[in-house]
């Protein structure tokens, strides 16, 4: 019972601390990956996503349409910041970088200054269960198979429909995407919409987990970063499904056995092991793997 | 029945005199300063000679230079402390003063003077006993009557008749900027006093500073002990008066086996290195230790960890924003192991923000936290809340700031002059201040606070009870390392590595035991 326990607890922290990294991304996968916009914003966005659904579950409802409704109002801010701000900043990587901090800056102090230092948090939802020595969270495997139902649904939108269609195109070659009667400006917007719409979704979905402060969505940002930056763009889903299993293969059984410090050093050496090799990333390598087979 | 009316006279005259002592509190000062302590002989030559320069500059305000973190991770702690500031000095400014004076080694003995009742001989005469609060007659009973509140006229409006004013810049949780800001009003804004700092790395930023202009300098928070600078006076509780009330409860209340986790810097650091150290003085033991990076905030490896040790309970060392998210996670995961600390729930009301039972079962060996059950604690809560309506929580170290500020003033008082050396040496007189926590003595060779420590515990529903209660824990170590700044003035921290002791219980340092 004990070995089972082991086990099972083994595979998920391994989970657990994938479908974190996963969830921390999601919406910078979309908006760095995609638009290639750095966006320093992103754990603001994450914060304002968690906000939102802090405040309408105390008004009584229910969580799930909460996370729903965060995801529209942090996409509706997204498109507003696009228009007014980032649409500016098109190829220009550390113009959009400088904006993006500003914007985070107001965003947290203006929230601190608005709400104060703390909210009410949000009580974890379902309970626990145990099995041998172990007990498990049913959140966290709620949250596992959303990070996985997430990630299928992205690549839907972006293989399978027609705003996928020209997204990519827009993202490919703006100049031959417009001259095909692509309205670029709103694919911009929208992808840029989607992103933040998704980082304040999974800002919601954290949000029972962690403190409902001003500053939270800052301790998003590194993990986003690094899991994205080592994905890759070439194919940036594949890459950061690919990073997050990764580095969590490395974290979970380093963590386990010589503690959270060296788990977390484990984390980053690996991150900059992958990045020296690999310059273009994890799915630049998939990629180059996946067309070499075709070839043969 | 002689007796008894007796007795009610001189209780009446006690008062009486109490109340008048307390209303000329600053001439009897001054007089305790002159005749008692033969440091102040420069003192009081300093005070006859600055009297008409004082006249001259009764318009200028009394500066007190405040830093805290008002922004930036730490603001949870940084606007109650600026909040605490504040309300001390509108009452400074109203004349209010808390009650106490410098009454001597001896601490606890100033309580005598709120005795409501003094002790009798009873009639019979066949045994010993006491009135008690109530009137009835006892073999045994405190002889000790409740405040109803500790603020008090102190006979004048401000500090020595000027306006005291409080210059509060914003560290927002940044090392670099806060020794700007100290710089700034030591130097340019000329300060009479400071009173900054949260978090350890913060204070040794600035003491360099602090010590290069002898800066009169009060540090407020709960830490890990061990500064010995003739330049600060640190009124929070450290190690020694939290650690081991805590741990021995622990012990006794749920087993010898505990576990510690603990912010890895200076201060989680050192608090476990106590906590390891002390654990076999009171029969437990330290079965695991792990210290976690401040940016870590995801705990599921830990929580795994400590079920595969399975203590008997948990010390947990969490600072800041992302470390908190431990309590909902472990509450989530179903980890039901108690908890002790020395820094949670009082100071970041963790037990207000997270849904209950995230908290439950956590015990905490604090000197003040918003619940402490006296009836001059809520006396002080409502004046409190309402100068400031939306508040929270009321925490540890906004308590300390609130009546370091008063202290300061009280110290001003009794010197009969701002000038900084001056203060330094009527605050090396054995202060006792009542604050809302209880009777806290500041220490004259260590500049550290004896408090009053409760043993709070946190329960399903977030309530907090207090299940034990020591009245008055000295800050001993400092002394046992012989450390008096005031005949060998020292700016130093010693570290628990520097004392035999430690290594002395605990075989072979960072050995799991």
């Amino acid at each position: 019972m004990d070995v089972l326990g082991l086990i099972v607890s083994v595979l998920y922290q391994f989970a657990t601390n994938a479908a974190f990294l996963l969830l921390a991304a999601i919406g910078l996968i979309v908006i760095l990956g995609m638009m290639n916009i750095i966006n320093l914003a992103h754990g603001e966005l994450m914060m304002m996503g968690a906000y939102t659904a802090t405040i309408a579950f105390h008004r009584g409802i229910p969580f799930p349409i909460a996370v729903v409704l965060s995801f529209i109002v942090v996409a509706l801010f997204g498109a507003l910041l696009e228009r007014l701000v980032v649409r500016r900043f098109y190829g220009r990587e550390l113009g959009a970088l400088v904006v993006t901090w500003g914007v985070s800056l107001i965003m947290g102090q203006g929230t601190l200054i608005l709400f104060g230092p703390f909210m009410p948090a949000i009580s974890i939802p379902a309970g626990s269960f145990a099995l041998g020595l172990y007990s498990f969270s049913v959140y966290w495997i709620v949250l596992i198979a959303l990070a996985v139902l997430i990630i299928l649904a992205l690549w839907w939108i972006y293989q399978r429909t027609p705003f996928g269609l020209m997204a990519r195109a827009t993202m490919q070659n703006p100049a031959m995407a417009r001259a095909l009667g692509v309205n670029t400006d709103r694919i911009y917007m929208a992808t840029f919409a989607l992103g933040a719409g998704l980082a304040g979704a999974s800002g919601a979905l954290f949000a029972p987990t962690t403190s409902i402060a001003p500053l939270m969505g800052q301790q998003f940002v590194a993990p986003a970063f690094i899991t994205v930056v080592v994905g890759g763009a070439a194919n940036v889903l594949a890459g950061a499904v690919g990073s997050s299993l990764l580095l969590s293969a490395v974290k979970t059984p380093v963590g386990l056995i010589l503690g959270a410090f060296l788990g977390t050093v484990a984390l980053l050496l690996t991150a900059l092991i992958v990045i020296r090799l690999m310059p273009d990333g994890i799915s630049a390598r998939l990629q180059a793997i996946a067309e070499r087979r075709v070839r043969r | 029945m002689t007796v008894d009316e007796e007795n009610r006279t001189n209780v009446q005259d006690l008062g009486k005199s109490g109340e008048g002592s307390a209303s000329a509190g600053p001439v009897i000062d001054r007089r305790v300063l002159i005749q008692g302590a033969g440091a102040t002989v420069a003192a009081a030559t300093v005070l006859s000679r600055t009297t008409p320069l004082m006249a001259q500059a009764g318009n200028q305000p009394v500066k007190i230079g405040f830093i805290e973190d008002y922004s930036g991770n730490l603001s949870v702690y940084g606007l109650q402390k600026l909040h605490a500031a504040q309300l001390a000095v509108k009452e400074i400014n109203e004349g209010k003063t808390l009650k106490g004076g410098p009454v001597g080694a001896g601490g606890l003995g100033a309580v005598g003077q709120f005795a409501a009742k003094p002790p009798v001989i009873s009639k019979d005469g066949t045994s010993l006993a006491v009135v008690s609060d109530g009137g009835a007659k006892a073999k045994s009973d405190v002889v000790f009557a409740e405040d109803p509140d500790v603020l008090i006229d102190s006979g004048e409006k401000g500090i020595l008749g000027r306006e005291a004013q409080l210059l509060s810049p914003d560290g927002q949780s940044n090392n670099a900027l806060w020794q700007q800001l100290a710089r700034r009003l030591i130097q340019q804004d000329k300060v009479d006093v400071l009173v900054a700092g949260f978090a350890s790395a913060e204070r040794e930023a600035i003491r360099p500073i602090v010590d290069q202009a002898k800066q009169l300098y009060f540090y407020t928070n709960q830490y890990e002990g061990g500064v010995a600078d003739a330049n600060t006076f640190c009124t929070g509780p450290v190690c020694e008066q939290q650690v081991i009330p805590g741990v021995q409860y622990m012990v006794e209340k749920f087993g010898p086996r505990g576990y510690t986790i603990a912010a890895d810097y200076n201060f989680g650091q050192l608090t476990a290195a106590w906590t390891r150290a002390f654990a076999p003085l009171v029969g437990g033991q330290i079965i695991g230790e792990e210290f976690i990076p401040l940016s870590v905030s995801e705990f599921s490896t830990v929580i795994a960890r400590i079920q595969q040790a399975k203590p008997d309970w948990v010390m947990t060392l969490l600072v800041g924003q992302n470390h908190h998210n431990y309590y909902p996670q472990a509450a989530a995961a179903g980890l039901k192991f108690p908890m002790v600390s020395t820094v949670n729930m009082a100071q970041g009301y963790e037990h207000k923000r997270f849904p209950p039972p995230s908290l439950a079962g956590m015990h905490n060996a604090i000197q003040y936290q918003m619940e402490v059950p006296t009836e001059r604690n809520r006396a002080f809560v409502k004046r409190w809340m309402a100068m400031f309506p939306n508040d929270q929580y009321i925490g540890e170290m906004a308590q300390n700031t609130y009546f370091t500020m008063h202290l300061y003033a009280k110290a001003v008082r009794m010197a009969g002059t701002t000038d900084q050396q001056t203060v330094k040496k009527a605050l090396e007189s054995g202060w006792n201040i009542e604050a809302p926590e209880g009777t806290v003595f500041l220490e004259p060779g260590t500049h550290h606070c004896a408090h009053y420590i409760r043993l709070a515990v946190c329960d399903e529903n977030h309530n907090v009870s207090f299940v034990r209660e020591w009245p008055m824990i000295q800050a001993w170590w400092l002394q046992r390392l012989g450390v008096n700044l005031v005949r060998n003035p020292e700016y130093k921290q010693y570290t628990p590595d520097e004392d035999p002791f430690f290594s002395m219980f605990v075989k072979g340092k960072n050995k799991k035991i």
